[in-house]
């Protein structure tokens, strides 16, 4: 019996297990095989591979039942997921159900998860914009949060390294708000959008507009070849997962990357319960694993341990490891795990049209649209409210029928349509600031269907995030109406936290294990095996589109991780 | 892609990919006589024309009419429901008062100023009723195989975002 134990032991033993395979996840095996780990990667939900496991990608628009809107019962059984943009019959398969995994809003939140190999990096938005020392800077020169213990030294050759892999298409703006990075060629301008751009530059010294960065093969490298990647075709239907590989994601890039090296065992449907912590060693020695099917626990043991559940998720497990020595949580001596979670304000928007550029228009799509990187206090505290918010905006014309009557007249009108004047848009990206009084906790009570207590969120917008809210829509007001932009419009969703899907923190970086829960090398402070490299890291959440900076930290960790394993410090 | 403009003479290049089978809806809120009705109901809105730049098949040869009925019964409530059954329950009590007839034995011109009537309607049952099946008909027009291929040329892979052209050159609009 014994001997059987051992080998069980042995057979459920790895160099490293990483917890999660969406886009922070998807890097760390990457990583960790790529240097010779024999690595483990634990995905609570099923398998998707890449192509096989796309159904709709190849749909016409016809061939959907209800053109892609929502059943009636689907979004009466799922009134949280039914909220988010890019849930519609179509990619219905690819985002959690409301029931499948019940969690408690203190405050309201909408908690939008993507269960299955790849997890959110199949369906996101794709865009990839570095941190500068601004960001870094924020919570020491402004006295919130912890100081980070990095800065964009420390992180900038990540960004390189992170971005020729994946594929990053941009410009090189050359700003100190938005560094530059290795950047494939942009994708076109539209003549009002350039037309606003010059505006802006002539009105504004402190403010830019840009193509955005985004995580698009424009001009694929031999490495993206070598990936079984292609160029991107311009469909904008990202979000059904893309049988070019067109976009990054972790199904298309790192995942089948690692998998080829023979190195990689990843075992879908497998929920972690918790992280083993042994007393004596005093080291994470594995994990506990519930099996989707059968419902069974089994342990897995490693040498090293990277936690890339996605933010929440990863501040549940920790949560949920709890031991003698760590009755609160693992590693969290200083209290302050689940504490300061923060997200991004995505409330607001601009809306308005132009009469000018009637002679052209646009041909084809563009998964990709400009955006403004971060003007207020960014050498100085110079605003009513801390920090600030960047911007989408986007511009377009639309063909219009006269849909009024029926009969012949209506059909003539339909096929022959108008071609409208320009629309423009924008929408704001607003740093929040991390508090105490924004957390996670477990619930003492409630269960979700694994047994595992479920997360209660505790996360609401502040007076900052008005005060931004407004200056936001002020601001992009003036700036529309220097452009000759008319019937502007404002609006404030009052849309809950968490539809923003950046949600972060709560296992926060810092220099001090008193205040902190995680290093400079995104290792547990008290617990040196065990590395957290998706947002939930985050000690500020800035105003870029966080998962760029969650690919070049989860590298530099495992960098690190890999070498102090092998001089023995972990 | 290129303009096959052919109307009803086409029908098999198209009728494969959108069936009755495809739209057909796995539950029924309709009796028979209630689905011809709608048939004929969504063709007065969108006619089988061939005397217009907009030649070709109506919404009731594109199976409109099916995918209006699988639309009200999977995506709208039970409210939406009654009120659409009772709609078409209505038309022909009102084309007997109008003209003397079924709704379906009147000509096209008696149709359409009848369904002309229900959209001025100040009964908020029967505008709502109008309304429902007039935009999902152009909906379902509109996004057909048929419209989408032969008449607005939908590009499933542009390959390309050019941001200045002269309008000439544009198309339709291209949804998703």
């Amino acid at each position: 019996m014994s001997y059987l134990n051992i080998d069980a032991q042995a057979l459920n033993t790895y160099d490293a297990i990483v917890i999660g395979s969406g886009i922070s996840g998807g890097w760390a095996a990457k990583e960790l095989i790529g240097k010779g780990l024999r690595t483990l990667v634990l995905e609570r939900g099923r398998d998707v591979r890449h192509v096989t496991d796309y159904p709709t990608t190849n749909m016409q628009p016809w061939e959907f039942e209800h053109r892609n809107q929502l059943k009636r019962e689907v979004r009466d059984a799922n009134p949280i997921i039914s909220k988010c943009y890019a849930f519609y019959e179509g990619t219905e398969q690819f985002f959690v159900k409301d029931a499948e995994h019940p969690y408690i809003q203190e405050k309201p939140f909408d908690w939008i998860r993507g269960y299955q190999v790849g997890g959110k990096s199949l369906m996101w938005a794709r865009q990839t914009q570095r941190w500068s020392d601004f960001d870094f800077d924020g919570p020491a020169r402004d006295g919130f949060a912890v100081d980070w213990p990095i800065r964009y030294a420390d992180i900038a050759p990540w960004y390189s390294y992170v971005e020729r892999f994946a594929g990053i298409s941009g410009n090189k703006d050359g700003l100190a708000t938005l560094p530059d990075g290795e950047f494939l060629p942009p994708h076109e301008w539209n003549c009002v959008e350039k037309h606003f751009q010059q505006k802006i530059a002539g009105r504004y010294k402190d403010r830019h507009v840009i193509m955005g960065r985004a995580a698009h093969l424009t001009q694929p490298q031999p490495v993206h070849y070598q990936q079984g990647r292609a160029q991107c075709q311009h469909r904008t239907i990202c979000e059904r997962g893309c049988p070019f590989g067109g976009y990054f994601s972790s199904n298309s890039t790192t995942i089948p990357w690692a998998a080829k090296t023979g190195k990689m065992t990843l075992r879908p449907n497998s929920v972690v319960h918790s992280i083993i912590y042994d007393e004596k060693k005093g080291r994470a020695t594995g994990v506990r694993v519930i099996d989707t099917h059968t419902k069974q626990m089994q342990e897995y043991y490693a040498r090293i341990i990277f936690l890339n559940a996605a933010a929440l998720n990863s501040n549940l497990v920790l949560l949920n490891s709890t031991s003698t020595r760590f009755p609160n949580g693992l590693g969290n001596d200083s209290g302050v795990l689940g504490k300061y979670a923060a997200f991004h304000n995505y409330r607001a928007g601009v809306s308005g049209e132009y009469d000018g550029d009637l002679d052209s228009t646009t041909d084809g799509r563009r998964p990709n649209s400009p955006y403004i990187p971060r003007f207020r206090n960014v050498e100085k505290q110079e605003m009513g409210f801390l920090r600030g918010y960047a911007a989408g905006f986007s511009a377009g014309r639309v063909s219009r029928s006269d849909q009024n009557g029926v009969g012949a007249d209506l059909k003539e009108s339909l096929l022959n349509p108008k071609l409208g004047g320009w629309y423009v848009g924008s929408h704001m990206m607003g740093e929040t600031i991390p508090k105490e009084s924004n957390f996670l906790a477990l619930d003492s009570s409630l269960k979700d269907p694994f047994g595992i207590p479920q997360l209660k969120i505790s996360i609401a917008y502040d007076d900052n995030d008005d005060k931004m809210v407004k200056d936001y829509q002020e601001q992009l007001t003036e700036m529309f109406t220097e452009a000759g932009f008319k019937n502007i419009r404002v609006r404030d969703s009052h849309a809950s936290p968490g539809l923003d899907i950046h949600e972060m923190g709560g296992v926060r970086m810092g220099k001090d294990p008193k205040t902190s829960m995680l290093n400079k090398w995104n290792q547990l402070h008290a617990v040196k095996n065990v590395f957290v490299t998706d947002g939930a890291c985050m000690t500020s959440t800035s105003t870029q589109n966080p998962s760029l900076t969650y690919m070049a930290m989860t590298a530099r960790s495992a960098d690190y991780a890999v070498k102090a394993m092998k001089k023995g410090l972990v | 892609m290129a303009g096959a403009v052919g109307g009803l003479i086409s029908l098999p290049a198209w009728a494969t990919g959108w069936t009755p089978e495809t739209v057909r809806s796995s539950r029924k809120i309709l009796s028979g006589s209630q689905t011809d009705m709608l048939a004929n109901m969504v063709e007065t809105i969108i006619p089988t024309t061939d005397t217009t730049t907009a030649a070709g098949p109506g919404a009731k040869a594109l199976n409109v009419h099916l995918f209006v009925q699988k639309m009200v019964t999977d995506c709208y409530d039970k409210p939406a429901q009654e009120n659409f059954r009772k709609g078409l329950d209505s038309l022909d009590g009102l084309a007997q008062t109008a003209f003397s007839k079924p709704f379906a034995e009147g000509d096209a011109a008696q149709r359409t100023a009848l369904l002309t009537q229900l959209a001025q309607s100040t009964d908020k049952g029967r505008k709502d009723f109008y309304s429902l099946v007039k935009n999902l008909t152009i909906r379902g027009y509109m996004s057909s195989e048929y419209v989408m291929t032969n008449l607005t040329h939908y590009q499933f892979i542009p390959g390309h975002y050019y941001g200045c052209v002269p309008v000439k050159t544009k198309t339709l609009s291209q949804p998703k």
